[in-house]
């Protein structure tokens, strides 16, 4: 993403940011970025009905720039695409205010965003993650075991599915080839899948794991394949495979793949290497039951206002999908306590819901916190004043737990879900 | 997106690009082993050839050493060959041109021959029988207005003509049978017959002799009309087939026939074996409204009738009626009460268990499996004998045993089991199945499917190596074990033939069981239910046979058991009667095909309920409904499984792409729910947070979450805690799991969680509710 020019007032926040996105990922960017009730401007397209005087109608396409005022994000990682719903905020000849609109966001085309609440510690800090043209990582995987494939897109914030392979092999059996004929139609199948997928004219890393031997038999079935000659570009993506081990087929197993030494070397992914680092000494710390970690929003929220995620090891792991809430109230909320955090000298990391580290934590609740020394029983204070409002927190956990879920299907809108609830 | 199943699936394999690669890599350069070769065997082959007076240069004779792989008798005939006869059979060939020539070019105008000469290289000699005398009989008999394209003018006339032939060929060969009629027939029909017998094979000579047809010559046109002809039966019509007809295929006919009724008798029950003689689907739904009333099940008595002909009849109708009901399965029903049967049946039938064979990898299991099938004469000789060669070609010649176990090519050439082999056996009083578990830790999931299917575990050790493997699979296999409710454990001490300093060491072997069962008691196995042999898988010792008084293992036969017998003695109870009639459950273990007659069958253990043919059943989650075609129970067809048999279903009226392994095959009306969360009372092998995880449910395996920790629970099942941070490994919790795909499960079924591929908890299912 492109800044193309911004005024946003230090102090206050007030102002606006023109955007330029230019590749799909930026569209994750802007989903980020944009919230229900701010002021999004761009280009649209709008079917516009006019009457003349003799009563006769015409249906005119009108292009032309709207502002709304967001009601509504809809974001379908699939085809990386975003759809705004609001209402037009600002009337034109055409167009009549408070009259409803959805923009779909295009590449390279320009969007200005004014934020309603005024730019917050958070947004800046999306804003400047978006614009930052540096890290790019991009990578295939395709993590299988016999008879199920997940083909993948790695991107720096996004861990996309994008073909799920599933066949029925039958099991061996003493004289039958039948398991091997399977299995090969499995791989060719799979390999189909995934040229559909690859851009091999420009060929990115292409990770296989697998338990057992199942990658290493695919890595084999695509040598064959270029061996045979009739597609010179699938020559140039075998010297790009890498071959490792995962503990199954599913796609949760991706995390653990990409920790692994022998792909952090390929893929030089600072941002996730420091996030799964963090994860990992989390779930260390709560495995030998130190109570410096702790996770779920009230423990949370409690530890930060005893100042105990601060100076000196203090980490605030937070999921940028609870900045989604459609509700301003609970956004500002955890906007709050990121800045309490971070006015203590405390770390703050925002982990992308969309990726794999990240789903690691959606589980917990999309929260959780290193602290700098242990509060004990952090639980049972908070179960006492949960009985003030027992409500809502049960409606949080519920939610959050079910993100959790669908963020690991990789299926299309599952933010929204959660924001209704 | 659930289930994307068989893409584009492409039937052409691509098998021959492997074979181009062999070429490629066998082609550049000759190594210095085979240089040496040539230089050895050519003389040899020339030697030979000079013998037989034939010239041949160095070259020629590389080539076909090369081609025959050293062979030198094999080159030296193939020069002989290529060499002295050619002159001969070239000037056979130059007498033969013109004619074939002149042939092509009047091809259009003449018939009879011709078609027969151009059908000439028709490998017709070697159609089997079956495919033969089912339609060539069937013509004479036949004498029918045609249907298809013979409705013309043309195919009447031509109709005409035949018959008239056939009746002029008849009358010449009763009296003369080695007529010259009679061997003009042979040269023309016959061939041409054979051109309609091979109709699939030969696409494209089919196409040019149908131009052909526009003339009214009697042989072509003849074969063509009869085909859609064969489902007509008029059993009374067939005193007078045509004299060729007679000669040709008449055995073929009633040995078909008597084949199709031994097998009926056989069987004894209605299942149509010949999925070709059933009639058109139109015929199919005619008849069955014809027959809506004699559905009654008289045909079964009519089919004992002692009278031939009777039975000859019965059963070309039986043939036609079997599947003449499509709104209902296509085998009738025997209504067997099988509980009762079950019960009556007790006091004749052998007990029989399944066993699991667990353990770490590489400590022998699949070994010392096939050496128990071998002693227990389940596997001949003969063929571990093959293994053997085969083996030692590889390299691994001490895998030949395992190859009895390890059928796929993958695990051949690893040499590593990757998922259960099932075998059975048995001995004078017990029918085993063996279920081979792969030790691999990337496998456990298959290892946990085929616990899951088990009555008892053999747990293998290597007595060298015990440490390894109590760190790894020989662990967590006990207590995936103990996790899927198995409750008898026998445990093999296996490669005892190879303990240093010395083999057969006592001291070892009780040393190795003091630990192993100290450690099957802290994992919660009774003491009186663990057992302990010492063996060896790989020499055999004291695993079906007690090994000899003089050897270094002479102490096993006065202390120890052999495994088998060991085995037998395991061997738990029957399933009560009650679980037979529970409404059936069984989780699909495979899906396969079983062959041409049953394309779609399923295997797996039944876990309640029992089944015959023509039940209905319902297939969960994808929640289709099937029938029932067949039972199979070790292999044998039978009328019926039960609960805790192992036992492959045929089915009929599914898609394939309706089941998968996993499923789970139920009684349509009691069906098993579908759920994609449930609530779990787990114990946990490592500390458990809300976090991603594998569920295993017997062969089933899908991703999954642990949603909410929801109690901490004590032994009695009190609640210790409410919402607790984590869970502890040695606790017990009850834990809302959330699944990815819709999952067939019921309550008090046993689940495994697993995480980065090792076991993190295993419990039972409270609450299927969500």
């Amino acid at each position: 993403m492109r800044l193309i020019k911004h005024s946003i007032e230090r102090k206050t926040g007030a102002g606006s940011a023109t955007l330029l996105p230019e590749e799909p990922e930026d569209m994750w960017h802007a989903y980020n970025l944009i919230r229900p009730t701010d002021l999004l401007r761009a280009s649209a397209i709008r079917k516009v009905i006019s009457e003349s005087g003799s009563g006769s109608r015409s249906n005119e396409r009108v292009h032309m720039t709207l502002t709304i005022r967001v009601t509504k994000l809809d974001f379908d990682p699939q085809a990386a695409q975003l759809h705004v719903s609001g209402r037009v905020a600002e009337e034109n000849k055409h167009v009549k205010l408070g009259s409803f609109h959805t923009l779909d966001l295009e590449l390279q085309r320009n969007f200005t965003l004014e934020k309603a609440e005024g730019w917050d510690s958070v947004a800046l800090d999306t804003l400047k993650e978006a614009v930052n043209q540096d890290a790019k990582a991009q990578l295939w995987a395709v993590v299988m075991q016999e008879g199920l494939a997940n083909i993948c897109l790695i991107t720096d914030h996004q861990t996309i599915l994008r073909q799920r392979v599933e066949v029925n092999l039958p099991k061996k059996r003493a004289g039958s080839t039948d398991h091997d004929k399977s299995l090969h139609r499995f791989f060719q199948t799979t390999f189909d899948s995934l040229l559909r997928q690859l851009d091999l004219a420009n060929p990115k890393p292409l990770l296989l794991a697998s338990p057992g031997f199942t990658a290493s038999s695919f890595y084999q079935f695509i040598k064959t394949q270029a061996s045979n000659g009739a597609n010179k570009p699938l020559q140039q993506l075998v010297p790009k495979i890498t071959v490792a081990h995962s503990a199954s087929g599913h796609l949760h197993s991706l995390a653990e793949v990409l920790a692994s030494p022998a792909v952090t070397s390929k893929l030089s992914d600072t941002k996730f290497a420091r996030e799964t680092q963090l994860m990992d000494r989390f779930f260390e710390l709560i495995r030998k039951d130190d109570a410096r970690a702790w996770y779920g929003p009230r423990e949370c929220e409690l530890a930060v206002e005893r100042g105990a995620v601060g100076k000196g090891g203090g980490v605030l792991l937070i999921s940028n999908s609870l900045f989604r809430s459609q509700d301003i109230r609970t956004r500002k909320r955890w906007v709050k306590l990121v800045d309490e955090v971070k006015e203590g000298d405390g770390e703050v990391r925002v982990f992308s819901s969309m990726h794999e580290s990240g789903r690691r934590l959606e589980g917990l609740g999309g929260i959780a916190a290193i602290l700098t020394w242990p509060i004990e029983d952090l639980d049972e204070e908070v179960e006492g004043g949960d009985q003030d409002e027992p409500a809502e927190d049960g409606a949080d956990g519920e939610g959050d737990a079910d993100g959790g879920v669908d963020g690991i299907e990789g299926v299309t809108g599952h933010d929204e879900e959660i924001d209704f609830l | 997106m659930q289930r994307v199943k068989n893409l584009g699936y492409d039937e052409d394999e691509p098998y021959d690009d492997e074979d181009d690669v062999y070429e490629e890599e066998a082609d550049p350069g000759y190594t210095a082993e085979d240089k040496d070769n040539f230089a050895a065997l050519t003389p040899v082959v020339r030697a030979e050839l000079e013998e037989a007076g034939v010239q041949a240069s160095d070259k020629d004779i590389g080539d076909s050493l090369w081609h025959y792989y050293w062979d030198v008798d094999k080159s030296a005939s193939y020069l002989k060959n290529s060499r002295t006869p050619r002159t001969q059979q070239q000037g056979a060939k130059k007498e033969d041109k013109p004619k074939a020539k002149s042939k092509f070019d009047e091809a259009a105008q003449k018939s009879a021959e011709k078609a027969a000469d151009w059908f000439r290289d028709v490998p017709w000699t070697h159609i089997p029988p079956e495919m033969e005398g089912r339609i060539v009989p069937e013509e004479p008999a036949m004498p029918m207005p045609k249907l298809l394209g013979g409705s013309s003018k043309l195919a009447k006339l031509a109709e005409e003509r035949r018959e008239k032939a056939a009746a002029a060929a008849n009358v010449a060969q009763i009296p003369a049978p080695n007529g010259v009629l009679s061997s003009l027939d042979r040269l023309s029909k016959p061939q041409d017959t054979k051109e309609n017998d091979t109709p699939q094979p030969k696409a494209e000579p089919k196409k040019y002799p149908i131009r052909k047809k526009r003339e009214p010559t009697p042989p072509p046109k003849e074969p063509t009309p009869p085909p859609p002809e064969p489902e007509e039966e008029k059993p009374d019509l067939r005193a007078s087939p045509t004299g060729f007809g007679r000669t040709l295929a008449s055995s073929q006919l009633s040995g078909h026939r008597a084949a199709s009724m031994t097998l009926k008798d056989m069987l004894g029950s209605e299942i149509t074996e010949d999925p070709f003689k059933g009639p058109s689907p139109d015929d199919t739904v005619l008849r069955a409204q014809q027959h809506s009333k004699g559905l009654t099940n008289t045909s079964k008595t009519k089919q004992s009738s002692t009278n031939g002909l009777a039975k000859k009849t019965e059963a070309l109708k039986l043939g036609e009626n079997t599947p003449s009901a499509p709104a209902q399965p296509k085998v009738r029903s025997r209504g067997l009460d099988v509980p009762k049967l079950w019960a009556e049946e007790k006091s004749k039938r052998k007990a029989s268990a399944a066993f699991v064979v667990i353990g770490h990898v590489d400590h022998g299991k699949s070994t010392l499996m096939g050496r128990l099938l071998l002693d227990a004469g389940a596997v001949s000789q003969r063929d571990v004998d093959r293994y053997q060669k085969q083996a030692t070609e590889l390299g691994k010649s001490s895998f030949a045993l395992a190859w009895v176990m390890d059928t796929g090519t993958e695990e051949r050439e690893r040499g590593v089991t990757v998922d259960i082999a099932q075998h059975h056996f048995s001995t004078d009083s017990v029918a085993f199945t063996i279920l081979d578990a792969p030790g691999h830790r990337d496998f456990v999931p298959n290892m946990i499917g085929g616990a899951s299917m088990a009555d008892l575990a053999v747990l293998v050790v290597d007595a060298n190596q015990l440490e390894s493997g109590m760190k790894g699979q020989t662990r967590e296999h006990v207590l995936l074990a103990k996790a899927v409710g198995l409750k008898r454990i026998v445990v093999a001490v296996n490669k005892l033939d190879s303990t240093a300093p010395n083999a057969w060491s006592q001291d070892m072997f009780q040393e190795v069981k003091g630990n192993v069962v100290k450690f099957l008691g802290e994992s919660g196995f009774a003491k009186e239910d663990v057992m302990v042999v010492p063996c060896s898988g790989l020499s055999g010792e004291n695993v079906a046979k007690a090994p000899e008084a003089s050897g270094p293992a002479a102490w096993v036969a006065e202390t120890d058991l052999t495994l088998l017998k060991a085995l037998e003695q395991s061997v738990p109870s029957e399933v009560s009667g009650d679980a037979l009639k529970r409404p059936l459950r069984m989780q699909v273990a495979d899906v396969f095909r079983g062959g041409i007659t049953n394309p779609l069958s399923v295997s797996g253990r039944m876990t309640a309920g029992n089944a015959q043919a023509a039940d209905a059943v319902l297939v969960q989650p994808s929640g289709e409904t099937a029938a029932v075609r067949g039972v199979e129970v070790n292999g044998e067809p039978r009328d019926y499984a039960v609960a805790g048999q192992i036992c492959t279903l045929h089915l009929t009226d599914i898609d394939p792409i309706h089941i998968r392994s996993g499923d789970v095959v139920c009684s349509a009306a009691q069906p098993v729910s579908v759920v994609t969360s449930f609530l779990a009372k787990i114990e946990a092998l490592d500390s458990l947070l809300p976090q991603s995880v594998d569920v295993h449910l017997g062969r089933l395996h899908v991703a999954g979450n642990i949603s909410q920790l929801v109690a901490t629970v004590d032994t009695k099942g009190e609640t210790l805690k409410k919402k607790p941070r984590m869970v502890k490994a040695g606790q017990t919790a009850l834990l809302k799991v959330t699944v990815e795909d819709d999952v067939p499960v019921e309550d008090g079924e046993t689940v495994v969680l697993r995480a980065q591929g090792g076991t993190v908890g295993f419990g039972t299912i409270e609450r299927t509710s969500a």
